[in-house]
């Protein structure tokens, strides 16, 4: 069920009013919730709702088990329930995501004699986020950061569909106070919401679709076929497709959360307006960066040691980031780029750079690294890079409103958050019955500029 | 009530918060204004869903909103809008007749392109494909060998890569034209058979792919409104029919090249079966005119026991993906098998052949 469809309105108009009906029963309300959560996740495909039951039962009884072994002082015996879990949700996530391309890359390098059964299998939507979420509450729990959390609260975290495909990678921490706490319902933050949704909606209809179908698909399936500018614009096109793609479905994730009464963390903060690969991973997907740095870099050793360890921290991180993306050598590549830049980063001294500099420098960076990300192999990737530096294709693809579409969205990362609380508050000033009204002239318009059809999020298939 | 939450908020970011019951009526009265609005928009988009209870009930639904919402002429804003973006294209339902498609806007001056009795009028063609000695003085980089490969989104996965490799000739300019979740099923989704006269009226192009099926095998609107079932003798008759207008169309000109790429093997084994139904279909249509040629894919994409595989062994003996996730596309190296095995068909004709060798 993909948000900015009909089923997913009426869906969510559904559960919106059982949501606030059912509040004052928890028990009725989390089985209403968790029941509406499966039925969203089954609505791709039933069978992996058992695996989201698999993920809920096991993480949770591991969970408690920590609990447990903490409570006796036996700090050994919780560790190992903790590496039982940990294990338990990769080898589910090696199973569906990776077990293939690690078997392939094994039959290649052992040669054509040697050919490692395959198992073929479909990609369980959202198992990098709800295994990445399981794996947070079960180390929270061995850190003492967290308490258990009772087994119905749990389900409903774990399985909560506005973050349960595409993130954002709420942790328990954050979820456990707002599941067992009942929200106002007499201060619903609709103008918030109805702001969030409509913005997210517009980037990922109108945005990502159009950049997609009006460049970027053209550039990546054929680079050779287009001039150097058409590629160069494909690329830039790329970097705000991901961005419209991605944060568009967090905003729309945060706004329909909020109506729910959560709030969910930010996950993303104008991350083209970065200076620094430092800063822009401070700004991009912050719930991923910040899974990684608490769970990964810190538990390597950060830089707590050496230069060189920190370095190697850095690009193991960046790499295994990469991995989780998908199961190619491109991914591999996209995280490792970033792992060495930010390593050399580290390492340049701090010479006075002019800001405008900086920014050039980083962005382009990223762009660089998106390269590796669209393409469907290393050869597409040069083939993208070599369009650009020499290429005999026409220009047929750019034209005065691309360019003016991809110089607004960044020109848009640079606005101060104070003009988009303007926004905001505009909004909110309004009768709830103009929300509601704008809300509805905000999808007609969202309706009227997108294209026919809307491809599901990017970030659907990590 | 009053007291009866755990969290209160701050005074001060209570504003835009309101009661959830207003919120639930707020929110339907802007989705109420915005189904209005648009309900010209969501019916046209219910009619274009397959036949079957979704589309049926989508229809029920935004029928009569539309209905109520023209007569109030609450839709003025979108049609102005639309109109404003140069979107005002009511497509209705149209019908497959040859004598229908033959009336397409481009053609009008030049009918011999188009399949019809008029093909004897037909300016003299400058390509006989038996004479050998006249393919270099016909195409050149100035005046190359055209292809055109048409579509479902098949054609999108391989349609670009096959554009690359084919013009590795400087006398070779090949166009991918897919379009997504189109076939012959659905005219009034996407009109393939007039954009296939199209093309060849405008591009007269020397050789032409086609690739579809993928989101055919569904219910079938005949042309007094009625629905004919998936597979059905009628239906059967009437697929049959597309195919073949769509064929006669592409080998109106006797020397050009026509490719029926049939549907690979598909990971899902109901839909598989069903691409294998297709498959005969196409077959059998081809059998019956000397100038189009059927390619099947099954081989090329199954494994040694005959079944759907995603990784295939290649020329050197290494495994690559050949098929997307989804168990339908295919990847970007299925793409290039596709493409070299379309450019071997393609290349049968020594003096087309050629073309790469200069």
């Amino acid at each position: 069920m993909l948000f900015p469809t009909l089923a997913f309105g009426l869906f969510f108009v559904a559960i919106f009013l059982l949501n606030w009906l059912t509040r004052p029963q928890p028990l009725i309300w989390k089985i209403t919730m968790f029941c509406s959560s499966l039925f969203f996740y089954g609505w791709w495909n039933w069978r992996f709702v058992f695996l989201l039951l698999w993920a809920i039962a096991s993480n949770w009884f591991a969970g408690t088990q920590i609990d447990k072994c903490l409570q006796l002082g036996s700090k050994d015996s919780a560790k190992k329930w903790m590496r039982v879990a940990i294990v338990g949700d990769l080898v589910l996530l090696g199973v569906f995501k990776y077990y293939d391309f690690f078997a392939v890359e094994l039959s290649n390098l052992l040669g054509s004699s040697t050919v490692i059964p395959l198992l073929e299998l479909t990609l369980p939507v959202g198992i990098s986020f709800f295994t990445f979420q399981a794996m947070s509450y079960v180390i929270d729990m061995h850190r003492k950061l967290i308490k258990p959390m009772p087994v119905l609260d749990f389900a409903v975290y774990l399985s909560f569909f506005p973050q349960l495909v595409a993130g954002p990678i709420v942790r328990a921490s954050e979820m456990a106070p707002q599941i067992s706490q009942r929200p106002d319902p007499r201060h619903v933050a609709s103008g918030e919401a109805f702001q969030l949704i409509l913005r997210g909606l517009f980037k990922k209809v109108v945005i990502s679709s159009w950049l997609a179908s009006a460049i970027v698909d053209d550039v990546f399936a054929n680079p050779e076929g287009h001039s150097s500018q058409d590629v160069l614009l494909g690329v830039y096109g790329y970097a705000i497709q991901i961005y419209a793609d991605f944060s568009g479905y967090t905003d729309i994730a945060i706004g329909v959360a909020l109506l729910l009464g959560f709030r969910f963390p930010t996950n993303f903060d104008r991350p083209y307006s970065a200076l620094s690969l430092r800063e822009f991973w401070k700004r991009w997907h912050i719930t991923l960066s910040s899974w990684l740095r608490d769970y990964l870099y810190i538990p390597l050793g950060g830089n707590r040691g050496k230069n060189a360890d920190t370095y190697r921290n850095l690009l193991i991180t960046m790499i295994l980031g990469g991995l989780w993306h998908g199961s190619t050598w491109n991914f591999v590549i996209w995280g490792a780029i970033h792992g060495v830049a930010l390593a050399v980063e580290r390492l340049l001294p701090k010479w006075q750079i002019h800001p405008a500099v900086r920014w050039i420098a980083t962005f382009h960076i990223v762009c660089f690294a998106w390269i590796f990300f669209r393409a469907e192999s290393f050869s597409s990737a040069v083939d993208v890079l070599r369009a650009i530096v020499i290429s005999s294709g026409p220009t047929e693809l750019s034209n005065v409103l691309l360019i003016l579409v991809l110089a607004a969205m960044l020109l848009a990362q640079f606005i101060p958050d104070s003009r988009s609380e303007d926004v905001k508050q505009w909004l909110n000033r309004r009768g709830v019955l103009a929300q509601g009204l704008a809300f509805g002239a905000g999808l007609v318009l969202i309706d009227m500029f997108g294209p026919d059809g809307v491809a599901p999020f990017i970030y659907f298939q990590f | 009530m009053e007291n009866d939450t755990d969290t209160e908020p701050n005074p001060q970011s209570k504003a835009g918060r309101f009661p959830a019951g207003q919120v639930f009526l707020s929110g339907i009265a802007g989705l109420i204004l915005a189904a209005c609005i648009n309900s010209s928009a969501l019916l046209t988009d219910a009619e274009r869903l397959p036949d079957g209870r979704s589309r049926s009930l989508s229809v029920a639904i935004w029928t009569p909103i539309e209905a109520a919402a023209s007569t109030l002429k609450l839709t003025w804003p979108r049609t102005v809008g639309d109109s404003l973006l140069g979107r005002s294209g009511d497509k209705g339902q149209i019908s497959l007749r040859r004598e229908q498609i033959e009336v397409v806007p481009e053609s009008q001056n030049e009918e011999w392109l188009v399949f019809s009795v008029e093909e004897e009028q037909r300016p003299e063609l400058q390509l006989d494909q038996g004479t050998t000695d006249t393919s270099e003085s016909l195409w050149g980089p100035s005046n190359p060998f055209t292809i055109w490969v048409l579509g479902d989104s098949m054609v999108q996965f391989f349609g670009e890569t096959f554009v690359t490799m084919a013009e590795k000739s400087p006398s070779v300019s090949a166009t991918a034209e897919p379009k997504l979740a189109s076939g012959l099923s659905r005219p009034d989704y996407f009109d393939w058979p007039s954009r296939i006269s199209e093309v060849m009226t405008t591009h007269d192009p020397d050789a032409v792919i086609l690739m579809f099926g993928g989101n055919d095998a569904q219910n079938i609107r005949a042309d007094d409104g009625g629905w004919l079932d998936r597979f059905g003798k009628q239906w059967e008759e009437e697929y049959r029919r597309r195919i073949a207008l769509v064929m006669d169309l592409a080998v109106a000109k006797p020397e050009r090249i026509v490719l029926w790429v049939g549907q690979p093997p598909m990971r899902g084994e109901g839909f598989d079966l069903r691409m294998k139904q297709l498959n005969d279909l196409y077959r059998a249509e081809a059998d019956e005119r000397p100038g189009v040629q059927y390619l099947d894919l099954r081989s090329l994409f199954t494994d040694e026991s005959g079944n759907y595989a995603r990784y295939l062994l290649d020329s050197s003996g290494k495994l690559v993906d050949v098929r997307l996730t989804d168990g339908v596309h295919l990847s970007h190296w299925g793409g290039e098998w596709l493409s070299e095995f379309l450019l071997k068909e393609i290349k049968k004709s020594p003096e087309v052949e050629e073309l790469w060798n200069q």
